[in-house]
Parts: structure tokens; sequence; C-alpha cells
């Protein structure tokens, strides 16, 4: 990370700071300051777009599942899920309740992974005053070793159902193309069991950090189920009324460009900003948390401070690890394979759209099937692409209150705000790149 | 090849996926190499296909054993290769990269597997620019005539390695 900062003539005032690696993704920020307050906050993605709805038109079902999952190396397993779940609603698809648990239990992996990587090796160091996790593993070993285990476990967890760690290969509209034998997803109970103590131990880890006392009062969107925590079925809703059907992001929300993003913006349709994610997640079903994770949620005593100060985003993802730890070893232990690893389907023209939770937050997928069962339009809805007007509005919030810091501690404070969202740039490249204009009276 | 008297251990780490064009460099060129490998006179050495490399795949290296990362690389150009070790990886951290470092960036990955090991991790990477990273199981034109420049470059680093005295660094 390169630190800078300039003068020119009375005029403008320039804080640059160099590369950030602890964001999946390439950006940029910039802050235009006035009289100490912020005029504007630019998160300016400008990663060449990678044109993902135009290369699904034309292909199969199954095959667009194969190329969502090559949007992200760290979240495949959710646009995975996504899509299917969109093809099978069109096509009248029921699988099997097993299938069904199977699913969940993908995205627990897909969770655990991720979630261990974001709590520990990209936001952690920002809460112990370190510049990465080099110097986080050097002092602190025992931090960074849990990480890597829990991690491992969840790349495990989607490996065995999924063929692969990364860019899984068996998900197919009706199930799966293989499932496993009983036998095989017994043989994860050891390290799910040290993986649960893991989280445990998160949690109390996190309750361990102090962070900047940030308050505000966030539209927060997620998935609702009438019983689970939610991953693949249930409602959208907002803390502020909105409930809409699983199909129906479109009526409550748009996209729209903006001039220094690649990435389409997205707000309510009255132009609201929103924010998706865990701290939405366990905010807006906090009593659909498995019972140890509730436990977890309580012993921590955060559950405002989630859902009013973004720093806070870290407790939510350690609560929900022990959720998706806790949900996988219920899976796995009641676990029966289905009668047939997938049903048959037959494809229907039609549009179609579905929203399961990424582990960043709600993930929209809407598609267009013609008559030969192709897909002839495609839109998919990411959630940092969600997250960006709501991270500036964060931002543009929070900067006033650390622009009198010295230069490299007010760095520090916006760019830990804005690893707070984990923000999925893309996969492809790592740094953010963050200026501060401050203009004269 | 000529023999080498007194080898270092060796770890081949090959990074990429086959079915995303130009990231499937280091396993075709590795595929190329399979006859000649180990070099001969080298007693111990050990090739596994990582995929993303991770902090983990370096972590699992036996300790002492030196390692070879071969992967497409980035910020190199097209066709061009490009033989690193991994300190210059880490004093250049936005120079030549491996491609498949995905979850978090090659500086990152040796640093937390140096920190956890206590500096014992060190190599050489051997990477190849590529021009086309999506669907296909063919590589590009200009990535497909430096292949066998690629597979070269990996024998010749395996054998650098090798001939390294025990405590030393690349």
């Amino acid at each position: 990370m390169t630190h800078g900062m300039g003068h020119t003539a009375d005029t403008e005032r320039h804080f640059d700071v160099g590369q950030l690696t602890r964001v999946e993704g390439e950006g940029s920020l910039t802050l235009r300051v006035r009289d100490g307050k912020v005029e504007e906050a630019h998160l300016g993605i400008f990663e060449a777009p990678r044109y993902f709805e135009r290369l699904v038109v034309g292909r199969t079902p199954d095959e667009v599942i194969d190329i969502v999952a090559r949007i992200c190396g760290i979240c495949p397993v959710a646009y995975q899920m996504s899509a299917v779940h969109a093809f099978e609603a069109l096509f009248g698809v029921e699988i099997e309740p097993q299938t069904r648990a199977l699913r969940r239990l993908f995205y627990c992996g897909e969770w655990i992974e991720s979630h261990a990587l974001h709590v520990y090796l990209l936001h952690a160091p920002d809460f112990l005053g370190y510049p990465s996790a080099i110097e986080l593993a050097r002092d602190h070993r025992a931090v960074v070793e849990r990480a890597l285990t829990m991690k491992r476990t969840g790349n495990a967890l989607v490996a065995r159902l999924g063929a692969r760690p990364i860019h899984p290969l068996t998900v197919r509209v009706g199930g799966f193309s293989r499932v496993p034998r009983r036998d095989e997803l017994l043989a994860l109970r050891p390290a799910l069991d040290e993986a649960l103590a893991t989280a445990q131990a998160t949690v109390d880890f996190v309750a361990s950090l102090s962070a900047p006392d940030f308050q505000r009062n966030p539209r927060l969107v997620a998935l609702r189920h009438p019983a689970e925590y939610p991953m693949n079925d249930g409602r959208i809703v907002s803390n502020d009324g909105l409930d809409v059907p699983i199909d129906g992001w479109r009526e409550a929300f748009a996209e729209d460009q903006v001039a220094w993003s690649n990435a389409l913006q997205a707000r309510t349709r009255a132009g609201e900003v929103y924010l998706l994610g865990p701290a939405a997640r366990v905010t807006l079903s906090a009593e659909r948390l498995h019972p140890f994770a509730a436990e977890a949620l309580a012993r921590l005593g955060m559950a405002e401070q989630i859902r009013r100060n973004p720093f806070w985003s870290i407790a939510a993802r350690a609560v929900e690890l022990v959720h998706a730890t806790a949900e996988a070893i219920d899976i796995i232990d009641a676990y029966v394979p289905p009668s047939a690893p997938y049903v048959k389907w037959a494809a229907r023209p039609g549009a179609t759209g579905w929203a399961t939770e990424a582990p960043r937050g709600l993930l929209f997928h809407h598609y267009e099937i013609d008559e030969r069962g192709l897909v002839a339009a495609a839109q998919i809805v990411p959630p940092t692409s969600q997250n960006q007007a709501a991270i500036e509005a964060d931002l543009t919030a929070f900067a006033p209150s650390v622009l009198d810091l010295p230069h490299a501690e007010a760095t520090l404070r916006l760019e830990q705000m804005i690893r707070s969202y984990d923000p999925c740039i893309s996969c492809a490249t790592h740094f953010l790149d963050v200026r501060i204009e401050e203009a004269a009276p | 090849m000529t023999p080498v008297a007194t080898t270092h251990p060796v770890q081949l780490l090959v990074c990429g996926n086959d079915d995303r064009c130009d990231d499937g460099a280091a396993i075709w060129a590795t595929l190329d190499l399979i006859d000649g490998l180990p070099p001969a006179g080298l007693a111990e050495f050990g090739a596994r296909m990582c995929g993303a490399l991770d902090v983990e795949h370096l972590l699992e290296v036996p300790a002492g054993d030196m390692v070879v990362i071969a992967d497409a690389a980035i910020g190199v150009r097209p066709g061009h290769v490009v033989t690193l070790t991994f300190d210059e990886l880490l004093e250049q951290p936005h120079g030549p990269a491996p491609h498949s470092s995905h979850t978090l960036p090659i500086d990152q990955v040796i640093g937390i597997a140096r920190a956890l090991k206590g500096g014992s991790v060190d190599g050489l990477f051997v990477g190849l620019g590529g021009s086309e990273f999506g669907f296909g199981s063919v590589p590009s034109a200009v990535v497909r005539r430096a292949l066998p420049e690629f597979a070269a470059a990996i024998q010749a680093a395996i054998q650098r390695l090798a001939e390294q005295p025990a405590a030393s660094g690349a």
C-alpha cells in the first residue's frame, strides 16, 4: 500500500492512496471535500465489462449454470444457485427434499470459505492495526491458521459436492449430475466439528475488536424464509416494509449506469439506496439463525451495532460462520441420498427470475428462454453492484469524521469502511485506489 | 540435461485451468515435459496440479523443499516467458504474477506462507503471458507457439533449484 498527499496552489488538496490489496477486484474511490463536507463520493469500478449476460445468450440452461459459475472464484455456488432455481421455477421442476438440502449444504461450504477469508485475511488486519495478513500471520499465527483451517473446510465441502472447490461442475437443472454417498459426507464431519469450534472462537475474537463509532440507519434488503435462515428460498424483504416474491426483484429495484463505474448501480424503484449482505441477513432473519448462531449473536450482544454500524459487518460474518458450520453438520447427520441425482425436466419458453443469498448478499438472475429452450436474454445483478450506492452514501456520511485525523489514519479508516462491505468487484485483479480531493471554499 | 550431483528436493506446482484458453498454459507445458521429469539426477521431486494457487499449496510443500510455481502470467506480454524468484515477486506486487493466484494476490500468498512456515518457503515462478482467458480448451496461437520455451523454462527452473545448496534460497 502506498500513500501520497499533495497540495495544488491553494485550490485543491489531494490524498492519494496507491494500492489496497484486500478487496476482490479493481476499483477506485474519489472523495471531493469542501469545507470539511464531502460533496461527492464515487466508488469507481473501472475494470472492463465482462459481458457474461451476453455470453449466455443462445446457451442451454445447463450450459448457463457452468458459465455463470465463472463470474466469481469466491462465490461460484451463488451464481449457480440463482441460475438453477430460476430455470427450475420456469420449467416447473420439483427437486427432492434431499437435493434441496444438498444445495443448502453447498451454500454453507461457500459461506464458510468466503466469510473465513474476509473475517481473518481481509478485514481483521484493519482492526488489529496491520497492513496485511502477512504481518498479522507473523504476530498472530493462530489467528491466520484458524482462517486457513476454516477456508479449507469450506472448500472441501464445495469440492465434495461440486467436484472441485472453485468453479464447481456438478450443478444441473433438476439436481446434481452426481450426489455424494452418505459416507463421503460423513468423512467431512471431523473437519466441520473443528470448524464449528473455530467459528465459535471467531465470535469471541470479533468481540475483542473495537471499531469506529459510526451510526446510520440503512435500508437493509435480504431474502427471508418462514422457517429457515435465507439461502435459496424465501421472499425479498427490507427493514422498511418491502416484501416481494423471490422472482420480483425487478418490481422493486432497477439498475442504472453512472459515469464513474463500469458496473451498474442498483436502487429501489423510488431511487433509494439499500444494503445487502450478512448484516442485512442477520438483522432481518435473526430468529431463523441456527440455535448455536443465535446463541453466538446473543453472546456478542451486538445485534444493534450490526444493523447500524457497517464496521461491525465482521461480527455478522462471524455469526454466519457459526450458522453455516452448524447447519452443515445438521444436514450431513440427517443426509439420505436422493432417489436420483436429478429429476428429468423439459424446457419451456418464458421469463423467469430468482434470487439467492451469496456471501455478500442477494444475487438476482433473470432469464428469457426461447422456443428452442435456449437463453434469449439475461440479467445478472450481483450484490456488490447493488451495494455500490450504499457504500458511497456511507462514505459521504463517515468521511467528515476522519478528515481531521492524520492522513494515514484517515485513509485507513476509509479503506476499512470499504472493506466492511467485502466488495467483490471482480476476481481478476486486486486493487483499490483512493483519492480525496479537497476543493477550496 | 546434465545430471545433478547433489540435489535439493523440488516441488512443482502447476496452476491454471485448461478449459480457460491460455490459463491452461502451465498444464500443457508440463504435459510436454513429462518424459523429462524429474530431471536426471534429481532424486526428490514432486508435482501437483493446483488450479488456483492458494496459501495452503505452499504450506503443504515439505519443509525445506524448493518450489516452482508454473502458471499463466499477468503483467507479461502475451507469449513472453518470465522466471522470477519469490523475492522478486514480493518486491513487485503489481509486476508479473501468476494468473491463478486468485483469492489473494501473490505477495499475500507467499508472504502468509512464509510467515507461517518461518520463511522457509522459497523458489521460482515461471510464467507465460497469455492473451485469451475465455472459455475454450485450446490456447491462443501466441501461447501455443511459446509452449516449448515455457516448458524449457520450467525444466530449467527445476534444475536451478535442485542445484541450490540446501540451506539457501533461490
